[in-house]
């Protein structure tokens, strides 16, 4: 067919269907933005650092969930807990700095304790407070420290030591319940021995955060990479499945990378992670904006925090083992950045392709179909790695959230079901 | 001037020529600038996660697959501008070997990046820190045996295919 006019245009191409599109909207409307916030990122469970950022008792490292100050900090119990990073006096930030240890004392309060920088309230490692300034003469017998303690986070050290969080009181599953067995192809590999982050970097992008992740469940984009057109073509390579899990986790299974097709790449069969064949690699895509990637000898974990409709915070982890000698860490580093790093081959690819998408879809731009229409199945009837079924599980899961139907974010998610089967 | 002066200068010489070659992409002049065993590497610390962090490394050949194979990547093709100062260069005692301690901003322009019709002839700081140089010579002529670039800048957003 030739160009389109308007009325082409906007017609569904081909003889694509419902459920097989998203709205351009949901990835650039300000309402449907804080509606994310509101029902998805404030309600799950999310991975927010790992434990070996804060490995000594007293040790703390401080985020931000859905907005909300967030701060984790290792108790003298070794308990890893978390709790909002707010002051119950007049809501100063408590800890500022991204990471460090309550050991020493701050220039307002004593060790051993986090202080409130502004009037000096203290706080006990549990999130007790401990410490309220002049609290009888200003307070009498109407406020006491045990009126006036943290609030505390739902927390969990899970799947190789990540520290997982909840702002969700209410939660009604573990952290193991809502990954839904989405961890199963590596979860041997993370837990058979204590996991050390060698690597950390940020981007903050203009792109909507379900950019990043639509891009790290489909591989159709291997054209993008010049690493990935050389080493990835192959029987093996197609022979990858995508799974879905509940709650709008995928995973793509293994397959042996060919490393030697690739000039100055040298083969990653040296070294491996635990119970993972050589040069084999496993990804899970975890609802709503989380990333794991074990490949070889590097494990890497991106977290996205959304900070608006068209600008997210990707947060870059490589992992290796805690025992490594200084020669198998600089190896999983180098294998970790020559692909994934700031500088390596293919992570820059990445985020100038989903910067680029974003661009064609700001707000208020007229709202178009981004085709997610990929059926692409093995002889089984499983879909390969070029099946876009892991963004399709992904919108689905995110409908039911929403209430919206990922095609038409005007409709309900009923509504759009119904339609689907009209 | 002493023979150390002149070594001296001609390090500070050859590091501003450096950022020229980089700016203007003349990788293989660049290369022609370093040691047959050069080391390259970008660093930076952490204090997210306390660590001493290698974002990348290798040798003249590693640096040389790396540029040569550029044309066969999707880049964003924004011009990167060095702004280098030499603070320090010092001559070991045999005066065959130096080190040097530059302080670097690296400017992006737009060009192609995201949405080039806002947004391309827009300058940005992308990066800043320290370049740590090690110098051997050749026929009198100081060569690169060791680039350091230690990032103070850990937010990278898009990143770089080019070296810094
Ligand atoms: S705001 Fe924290 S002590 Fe006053
Ligand atoms: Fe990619």
């Amino acid at each position: 067919m030739p160009a389109r006019n308007a009325k082409q245009w906007d017609k569904i191409p081909g003889k694509i269907e419902s459920g097989e599109y998203v709205d351009s909207r949901i990835y650039s409307d300000r309402n449907i933005f804080e509606e994310e916030i509101s029902k998805i990122f404030k309600k799950v469970w999310t991975p927010v650092c790992h434990e070996s950022e804060l490995s000594e008792p007293y040790s703390f490292r401080t985020m931000t969930v859905a907005r909300e100050p967030v701060m984790v900090v290792r108790g003298a119990d070794n308990q890893i807990r978390a709790f909002l990073n707010v002051c119950p006096h007049r809501g100063n930030m408590i800890e500022n700095r991204p990471s460090g240890s309550f050991e020493q004392g701050s220039p307002s309060g004593a060790p051993k304790h986090m202080t409130c920088m502004f009037h000096a309230w203290q706080f006990d490692m549990k999130g007790n407070c401990v410490h309220i300034s002049r609290g009888s003469e200003g307070y009498q017998d109407r406020l006491a420290c045990s009126d006036v303690g943290l609030r505390r986070l739902r927390c969990e050290v899970k799947y190789g030591g990540f520290v997982w969080v909840t702002l969700n009181d209410a939660i009604d599953q573990t952290v193991e319940e809502w990954a839904g067995g989405a961890f199963d192809c590596m979860e041997k590999s993370l837990n058979s021995e204590p996991l050390e982050v060698f690597h950390y970097h940020k981007a903050i992008i203009p792109c909507n955060y379900k950019l990043w992740h639509d891009t790290n469940s489909e591989f159709y984009h291997d054209y993008l990479h010049y690493h990935n057109r050389i080493t990835g073509f192959n029987d093996s390579y197609f022979a990858r499945k995508n799974i879905g899990f509940d709650n709008g986790h995928v995973n793509v299974g293994s397959f042996e990378v060919q490393y030697d097709q690739y000039e100055g790449f040298e083969s990653r069969e040296e070294l491996s992670f635990p119970h993972l064949p050589n040069n084999h690699w496993e990804m899970i895509d975890f609802f709503p904006g989380v990333n794991f990637n074990l490949r070889g000898s590097a494990l890497r974990c991106d977290i996205m925090t959304p900070l608006g409709p068209d600008k997210v915070m990707i947060e870059f982890r490589g992992l290796g083992l805690k025992s490594d000698t200084p020669e198998e860490r600089l190896i999983r580093q180098r294998h970790h950045n020559s692909i994934w790093g700031p500088f390596g081959r293919n992570l820059h690819e990445d985020l100038l392709a989903v910067t680029t998408q974003q661009a064609t879809m700001s707000e208020f731009a007229d709202k178009r179909r981004i085709l997610h229409g990929r059926h692409e199945l093995d002889a089984d009837g499983d879909p390969t790695i070029h099946d876009e079924e892991g963004m399709r599980h992904f919108y689905d899961a995110w409908g039911r959230w929403m209430d919206r139907w990922p095609g038409d974010p005007e409709l309900s998610f009923e509504e759009g079901q119904k339609r689907e089967a009209a | 001037m002493s023979e150390s002066m002149n070594k001296q200068v001609a390090i500070s010489n050859v590091i501003y020529k450096a950022s020229l070659f980089l700016d203007e992409h003349r990788w293989d002049d660049w290369l022609n600038l370093c040691h047959e065993d050069f080391y390259y590497a970008i660093k930076a610390f952490s204090p997210e996660i306390n660590y001493d962090m290698i974002y990348m490394d290798g040798n003249r050949e590693d640096m040389r697959s790396i540029t040569d194979m550029l044309p066969k990547h999707n880049s964003d093709n924004s011009p990167l501008a060095r702004h280098t100062v030499v603070y320090t260069v010092e001559m070991d005692e045999s005066q065959d070997t130096a080190t040097a301690v530059s302080s670097f901003a690296v400017y992006k322009t737009e060009l192609d990046g995201i949405n080039s019709h806002a947004l391309a002839g827009e300058s940005n700081i992308f990066l800043v820190g320290k370049y740590r140089d090690k110098f051997g010579f050749e026929n009198g002529e100081p060569r690169f045996i060791e680039r350091v670039v230690q990032l103070d800048t850990r937010r990278l957003d898009k990143g770089s295919h080019f070296p810094i």
